[in-house]
């Protein structure tokens, strides 16, 4: 069992204090950054793409003409660059920092990771084209061609070797949240995907029970490999942003991860209420959303410090950690079958989606990133003006996409239990939220170029002239808050 | 959490228990299910697909038409499916055990289909289909890339599009379905969930039930394999689900 950090730093994150940067930094620059780089491209393409889906939703005929952008495809095309691309790439990078960093000691196996990220871009770009030609497989958040999820598979675990040798090779005998939930990012992923595959696309289980598996594959991923790096961020950051140590932390934070890793996966059926699937998947999946509940509970009796935290970090994690329980609870809630029978179908369901993946994940790992680039660069990030901008069209943009999909979801609901309301009218009622939506669609683009902009100056100020680096025992001690 | 292995171990039992319980639990209840022989009828069910429509259902997958339109009939009380003329009865596991991909999908902007060549009173027929997929109309888009635009020669093709107004190409020419386009309206017309099965009625109110024929309820048994034609007496088959 492991104790809460005990001192902190009171450096604000937009000081990005080059006294911090230190040899565990400096040495795992080159591929994390890479890893950043990246994450950041495809958010931006998957922006692009989200607001092509959003327009063809209200204005079905448009690029009808562009067989690789069906709408079906592009939806698909959208949620693979950004989970797959954006959360992907810049997941991996947070976990293996956070864990270099609580380890203690530089990461090793260094050249695996910039192998694996290579790989890695390539069998995301290589999916995207394979969509794009018609090879989608037909699950949600798995909708890669199946040859390219080996390459993806490997690798991913060539990267994660990085993390888990630093796990395994960490200089003290403590571990904190942040270790045990990026490790179990790490150490998961390639475990899940496999077992998806195994079920889906090399000996598929029969009939509806493929919804089942995908469900189950879906769920997980957001349970063992998406929540648990945000969260890794979110346990790492909240005390250096806050000033202040974790309460409840001996007694909780531990349970709380727990319950994540165990019960998570359960709440895989709640979106296969009513289908022709076993009844008791449902149940169960009830049942767990509301004993997930307490994971939520801990997070919030851990994390509440974060309130009020100051810095673009900050705010972010503050922001993330915000939507992530209100995702949480809003999941319990349309779980049951009474609320499930108003939002299922609708979409109600990708707007829960996003904030799970852009409100909760992608903002706690924006905080991240605005923490990290500065101590692997030594340099602050290049334009305040920037980051300001992107913070306030990220949180406008997705405010607005949350609300109109939410108000339009209902609408939808409603109209969809009555029989006499037909699907014109049902489609003409949700026009003006889908407009909302897409213009949403566009804010958050407009918000994304800006950070790309921003961190690819950073990143040529850098290269120009680098900072030195230092010895990584001042590391040790910069980590020793973590005792 | 200082033990490194058995840190991994437990997380790697936590992945294992929600895997076995979830996928292979339901696998092991409904794996093996088999099709449904009818005495009366004298053949099984659900009937297989022809060829075409199968590969019709790649076509529909790789399109991502799930992406609007679900193939999942849910029960009277619980969404408007049937009241809708979806269906007569809600989808069963049974339905789908002979579909390499079963597009159950998630999201209707459009109508369910899973019963679509089975509606009543009036199912679209391959005109219909194929003019919708060419043309599109004000909520659906149009796949032209389905089909291809060439010069009549000699008499018109029998397999060229009916097509009337701003859709009908110029004179002299015709628009003929692709292969894919003739895969998946074959697809689309093989949707027909027409027979019921015994799994598939619904469970009555026991309530209401009890002022018809107090004592007829519990020995039926036999009437599990009756053909399924006439509505279900309703008291059988009360197991399962609530």
């Amino acid at each position: 069992m492991t104790t809460a950090p005990t001192h902190v730093s009171p450096a604000p994150a937009a000081r990005a204090a080059s006294a911090e940067v230190t040899a565990i930094d400096t040495t795992a620059r080159g591929p994390l950054l890479f890893l950043l780089g990246s994450g950041i491209v495809w958010l931006v393409v998957s922006g692009v793409l989200a607001l092509i889906t959003s327009i063809q939703l209200h204005s079905p005929h448009f690029l009808e003409d562009c067989s690789c952008l069906t709408f079906g495809r592009a939806q698909a095309l959208a949620q693979t660059a950004f989970v797959y691309g954006w959360l992907g790439n810049a997941g991996a990078a947070i976990a293996l920092w956070l864990l270099g960093r609580l380890g203690g000691a530089p990461l090793r196996a260094l050249n695996w990771v910039l192998v694996g990220a290579l790989f890695w871009n390539a069998g995301v770009t290589a999916g995207l084209v394979g969509i794009g030609v018609g090879d989608m497989t037909s699950f949600s958040l798995l909708q890669l061609p199946r040859y390219v999820q080996p390459l993806l598979l490997f690798a991913w675990a060539a990267m994660a070797i990085a993390g888990v040798l630093a796990w395994s090779g960490r200089h003290r005998d403590h571990t904190f949240a942040s270790q045990w939930y990026a490790v179990g990012a790490l150490f998961l992923f390639p475990w899940l995907l496999s077992a998806a595959q195994v079920v889906l696309i090399w000996a598929p289980v029969r009939g509806t029970l493929q919804a089942v598996a995908a469900n189950w594959f879906a769920q997980s991923l957001w349970s063992l490999w998406l929540a648990p790096i945000a969260l890794a961020a979110a346990y790492y950051l909240v005390p250096k942003v806050s000033g202040r140590v974790l309460p409840s932390y001996r007694l909780f934070a531990a349970l709380g991860f727990w319950t994540l890793i165990v019960i998570g996966p359960w709440t895989a059926g709640r979106h296969l209420i009513g289908g022709p699937v076993p009844a008791w998947i449902a149940t169960i999946a009830v049942a767990a959303s509301v004993a997930l509940l307490f994971h939520y509970l801990v997070l919030v009796l851990n994390l509440r410090v974060a309130v009020g935290a100051g810095g673009t970090a900050g705010k972010f994690v503050t922001f993330g950690l915000g939507a992530y329980v209100l995702g949480g609870v809003l999941d319990a809630l349309t779980s049951f079958r009474g609320v499930a029978v108003e939002t299922q179908f609708t979409v109600i369901d990708p707007a829960l989606e996003q904030l799970a993946l852009y409100g909760a994940i992608s903002m706690l790992f924006f905080g991240a990133i605005y923490f990290m680039v500065p101590r692997l660069t030594g340099r602050a990030w290049t334009s305040s003006g920037l980051t300001l901008g992107h913070r306030f069209l990220v949180k406008i943009g997705l405010v607005i996409l949350l609300v109109s999909l939410g108000v339009g979801g209902w609408t939808q609901g409603v109209d969809l239990l009555n029989a006499k309301t037909g699907f014109a009218d049902i489609l003409g009622h949700l026009n003006l939220c889908l407009l909302a939506a897409s213009a949403a669609q566009l804010v958050l683009l407009a918000g994304n170029l800006l950070l790309a902009v921003n961190f690819f100056q950073s990143i040529c100020v850098w290269s120009a002239a680098p900072a030195p680096a230092e010895n990584y025992l001042e590391a040790a001690a910069v980590e020793a808050r973590v005792s | 959490m200082r033990n490194g292995p058995l840190f991994l171990l437990g997380l790697f039992a936590a992945l294992t228990l929600s895997w076995a319980g979830i996928v292979l639990g339901s696998n092991a209840q409904l794996g093996s299910l088999a099709p449904y022989y009818d005495d009366a009828e004298g053949q099984s069910f659900p009937l297989r697909a022809p060829g075409i429509a199968n590969r019709g259902q790649l076509v529909y997958a790789d399109l991502g038409c799930a992406a609007c339109h679900t193939q999942q009939v849910r029960r009277p009380d619980f969404g408007s499916d049937q009241a809708r003329g979806w269906g007569d009865r809600q989808s069963v596991a049974r339905d789908y055990i002979f579909q390499s991909r079963p597009q159950l999908g998630a999201s209707r902007f459009g109508p369910d289909l899973t019963n679509l060549a089975g509606r009543k009173p009036s199912a679209p027929d391959a005109d219909d289909l194929m003019n919708l997929l060419y043309a599109g109309s004000e909520r659906h888009p149009a796949y032209k890339f389905l089909f291809t635009e060439r010069a009549i020669a000699g008499e018109p093709a029998s397999i060229a599009l009916k097509l009337t107004g701003n859709a009908a190409p110029d004179a002299g020419r015709e628009v003929i379905p692709t292969e894919r386009a003739q895969s998946l309206v074959a697809y689309l017309l093989s949707l027909n969930n027409g027979y019921d099965y015994p799994e598939a009625r619904p469970i009555v109110n026991p309530e209401a039930e009890k002022k018809p024929a107090p004592a007829a309820a519990p020995a039926t048994e036999k009437k599990e394999n009756a053909p399924a034609a006439t509505p279900a007496p309703a008291a059988q088959k009360a197991e399962g689900k609530k």
